[in-house]
């Protein structure tokens, strides 16, 4: 990198971009403030994205995860007692609690994607006009969910298709 | 007094990352108010799930603007232009840069203007590396390309600015 470049490099660096409009803080403000997954007071976002964790699509999977949890305990706990215990020296066992208000609360602790297709779907039209490439990335992204209080983890994993549309030029 | 807290934390962080964050926006979406949207959601989501994860939370956050960015893209012909009527919208101006006491403001409107023209998957790696202050490694997996791609679109976006105000930088 030359001298002109780092110059060049520093005149930008030096450059500040555009400050969010105070209206976009305050929209960030009510969303935070709302509690839980509700729907946020003031301004809505013009559109939700499938892959925001708060909504309803998420709940489904922690209530899944959830579900799947006790089961696997209740399970668990059926076996070692019909299998291998002498009914003449059966006390009763203390059973795990399966009350849904004492279900762990799972938190995020890591999101990962894999790249595992890659195909140029050819030339296509922006608005009739514009020459542009359009590309399919497949993925598939994997989340981790552990629950703190006592190391259980929970990991699903999700296809997902990714089209982008670049610039071509026909020169 | 910790709703209080938490709020300070989150003004601050923003107030110190957002425009770099809106500037990132900016390069995946059509308007002012839709890149403040995208922020939005991918801050929020950041704020309230993934504030734990490990790695930088630059990053990370680049990641989810972009696919928020994306997923905004793919309903875009099916919206209308209720965009320059939605409420609180704010008038985009091009200017992508805020003015700064003492500073040339020819020499920013051109430089504003030369970014504009570079191609896209040029500017978007120099906005991810000079104002963002990621690494090739960061961008290269935010954008999911080779490393030596993302290197290479930034010498390449330099090099063509460096050519565009070339007469200016020799005043």
């Amino acid at each position: 990198m030359n001298d002109s470049c780092t110059e060049l490099e520093t005149e930008l660096k030096a450059l500040r971009p555009q400050c969010p409009s105070p209206s976009l803080l305050e929209r960030i403000g009510g969303d935070l403030a709302a509690s839980g997954h509700e729907t946020p007071a003031g301004h809505h976002p013009r559109y939700v994205a499938a892959t925001n964790l708060g909504s309803w699509k998420w709940h489904g999977w922690r209530a899944l995860g959830a579900i799947a949890a006790i089961a696997l305990v209740a399970g668990v706990s059926w076996m070692s007692l019909s299998v291998g215990v002498r009914p003449s020296t059966v006390t009763p066992p203390v059973q795990p609690a399966a009350n849904p208000a004492e279900t762990p609360a799972y938190q995020p602790v890591a999101a990962a994607n894999v790249l595992y297709d890659l195909k140029d779907e050819g030339l296509v039209y922006v608005d009739g006009t514009t020459p542009a490439r359009r590309l399919r990335y497949r993925y598939l992204d994997t989340y981790t969910w552990k629950n703190p209080r006592n190391n259980a983890s929970l990991k699903w994993s999700v296809p997902r298709d990714e089209i982008r549309v670049l610039p071509a030029s026909l020169n | 007094m910790a709703a209080a807290h938490e709020h300070g934390a989150w003004k601050n962080w923003f107030e110190a990352h957002g425009p770099r964050l809106l500037l990132c926006a900016r390069q995946w979406t059509r308007s002012l108010a839709d890149a403040e949207d995208v922020v939005q959601e991918a801050f929020v989501r950041y704020w309230r799930h993934q504030r734990q994860l490990p790695g930088d939370p630059q990053a990370l956050l680049v990641t989810s603007i972009r696919r928020a960015a994306i997923d905004l893209a793919r309903r875009e012909t099916r919206r209308t232009a209720r965009e320059e009527k939605a409420e609180g919208g704010r008038e985009d101006d091009g200017n992508v840069f805020d003015p700064q006491p003492g500073e040339d403001r020819e020499r920013r409107r051109e430089i504003e203007s030369a970014l504009r023209r570079l191609p896209a998957e040029q500017r978007e790696v120099l906005v991810l590396k000079i104002w963002n202050e990621l690494t090739f490694e960061q961008i290269a997996a935010a954008l999911a390309i080779p490393l030596n791609t993302a290197a290479s679109r930034y010498r390449y976006a330099l090099a063509a600015l460096r050519k565009e105000l070339k007469p200016v930088c020799h005043e």
